[in-house]
């Protein structure tokens, strides 16, 4: 069951293409490419910078951290490892943007020994 | 039909774990040894003076993992030190004087840091491996008083982990202001308030003029005195480990010649990383010690491997990570002294990027806490966009929207 959450208004994204917004607790980081919104985790799964004070070019958002790139659509690192949560996301027709903050693709940290310390949501699966 | 090549890396450091896995995403069928003396794998090296320094985990730290290995095909050899390259015989010869088939070799041999001569002893260290990292980290302990020779990126970030675990950090250098060669005096002079600010005892603008280790301590001497610390730590640059180059054959300079792609003087031979002086399409001949672009070349290498030929013709880029602070450098290989600064920002409260300016072109970039004005300087470098002081000085002017007014594509 989603609990869809009304998060930003697409014309909010139109200028910079990126905005932080909090859905269930979590900073999700929103970015517009090619008229789609896409949702992610907002920490960086290296050191936790926050994406959103990302660049976005060619589709691809650049951690300001140490310019990991991510794709936005699958929350994956180029050549790096780990990976970060995405969110489903819906644009009504007045153009609200709304997040289930239950993600579609799981956030994996980047070291098994780091996703040991962090809780894990089933630790009986591999 | 011939057999697939075997690729043996000599070095198992940044360069050997990128190779790998470039090769093996290229589909480079062959296969892939890698040779290293250290008694373990390929781990991230910058971790050895930032999170390894302050609190030993390993979170992170490995580059290889050997399921990885095992299932790609490439073979790790931990403690085996190379002699030499005999390319002629198609193979690698090892200190312990077994050999290893080798039609394409890379080098990769790094560095070792400069010593003080006649400074050693227990109480006198440097940093390149893990094992150094780790014999350090128990010295930065409450109620000890540590001594940095050395204001550089590794100085500075050493002083800065033994502070954080609550010792006492005098850093020495013989310039005014830390970091200042490499990233200008703006963002030298905001890291120099930043150390002094955080209780590290800074000794600029002095030359050490003598150094004795005792068993009970270290004198470092400058004009103004002498100061005795429990620990020093010497961080005074590296030298690249060439000699297994000089047995090679190969021509070496200041690091082993490569050319663009990162072939040396033996056309089955590459090599890159600390070791290799590159001739860099932008800057010309000029070796670096930076990870990103260790490993840059060593995709380079992989794709040139695998059939289509590559060279490395980015600009440099580095990070350094101290105290809670994030400085980024781009393309700084590159200035000279006629280059027009221009700061944007407040460099002073460490926010801000400097860039510099030559014809209406950006060279070069250096930002503290602006990692994002970074990627933006990387696509104005890469594109050559014409640009203005004014626009990167201010700041209602967004830097990304400089790309869309090129046409670039965003
Ligand atoms: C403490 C520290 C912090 C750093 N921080 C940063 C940073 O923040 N940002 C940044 O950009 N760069 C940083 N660097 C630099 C970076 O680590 C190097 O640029 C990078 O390691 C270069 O990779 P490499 O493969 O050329 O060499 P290395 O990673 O040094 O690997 C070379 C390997 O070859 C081995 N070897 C040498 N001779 C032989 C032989 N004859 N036979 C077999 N093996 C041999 C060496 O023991 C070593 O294991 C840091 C370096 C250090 C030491
Ligand atoms: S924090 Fe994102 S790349 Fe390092």
């Amino acid at each position: 069951m989603s609990e869809w959450v009304h998060v930003a208004e697409l014309k909010e994204l139109q200028r910079r293409r990126k905005k932080l917004v909090t859905a269930g607790d979590r900073p999700i980081a929103l970015f517009l490419v090619d008229g789609e919104v896409y949702a992610i985790d907002d920490t960086c799964v290296h050191r936790e910078r926050s994406l959103s004070k990302g660049t976005l070019l060619d589709g691809q958002v650049i951690c300001p951290g140490h310019q990991w790139r991510f794709d936005p659509r699958t929350g994956h690192p180029e050549d790096q490892e780990g990976c970060l949560a995405t969110y489903a996301v819906q644009v009504s027709e007045d153009g609200h943007v709304l997040v289930d903050p239950a993600p579609v693709s799981p956030r994996r940290e980047t070291t098994p020994e780091a996703a040991a310390a962090a809780p894990a949501p089933n630790p009986a699966a591999r | 039909m011939t057999a697939d090549p075997t690729l043996v890396v000599v070095g198992a450091g940044h360069v050997a774990a990128s190779v790998a896995r470039a090769l093996r995403r290229r589909g480079f069928a062959g296969p892939v040894v890698l040779l290293g003396d250290e008694p373990v794998g390929p781990y991230q090296r910058p971790m050895l003076s930032k999170e390894r320094l302050a609190d030993g985990g390993d979170a992170g730290l490995w580059l290889l993992d050997p399921e990885w290995c095992a299932a790609h095909d490439v073979t790790l050899r931990t403690g085996s030190p190379v002699e030499r390259i005999s390319a002629g015989t198609a193979e690698v010869l090892l200190a312990d004087g077994t050999s290893v088939p080798a039609d394409l070799v890379v080098l990769a041999t790094g560095g070792r840091p400069r010593r003080l001569p006649g400074v050693d002893g227990d109480r006198v260290h440097t940093i390149r491996t893990l094992a150094d990292s780790d014999r350090l980290r128990e010295r930065l302990a409450p109620g000890r008083r540590i001594g940095v020779l050395g204001g550089g990126f590794l100085g500075t970030e050493i002083a800065a982990a033994a502070v954080t675990r609550g010792a006492e950090a005098v850093l020495f250098d013989l310039d005014p202001v830390l970091l200042a060669r490499a990233l200008g005096s703006e963002i030298g002079s905001a890291v120099t308030a930043l150390h002094r600010s955080r209780g590290v005892d800074l000794r600029l603008g002095r030359p050490v003029t003598g150094v004795h280790a005792r068993p009970d301590g270290v004198d470092v001497l400058t004009g103004a005195g002498t100061e005795t610390v429990d620990d020093l730590v010497v961080c005074i640059g590296i030298e690249p480990n060439t000699e297994v180059a000089v047995r090679s054959g190969l021509v070496v300079g200041n690091g082993v010649e490569v050319d663009a792609a990162g072939r040396t003087s033996i056309p089955t031979v590459f090599a890159a990383g600390d070791v290799a002086a590159h001739d860099h399409p932008r800057y010309g001949r000029v070796r670096v010690e930076h990870v990103d672009v260790a490993q840059q070349q060593a995709a380079a290498i992989a794709k040139t491997v695998a059939g289509t030929p590559a060279a490395f013709a980015d600009p440099h880029w580095f990070w350094t990570d101290q105290f809670e602070l994030n400085v980024q450098g781009l393309g700084l290989a590159a200035v000279r002294p006629g280059d027009e600064v221009v700061p944007r920002g407040d460099l002073a409260a460490l926010d801000g990027t400097v860039f510099w300016l030559r014809e209406g072109r950006l060279v070069a970039a250096a930002s503290v806490e602006r990692g994002e004005e970074i990627s933006v300087a990387r696509e104005l470098i890469d594109l050559e966009v014409a640009v203005r002081a004014e626009q990167l000085a201010d700041e209602s002017v967004e830097l990304d929207g400089l790309l869309e007014l090129d046409g670039a594509g965003v």
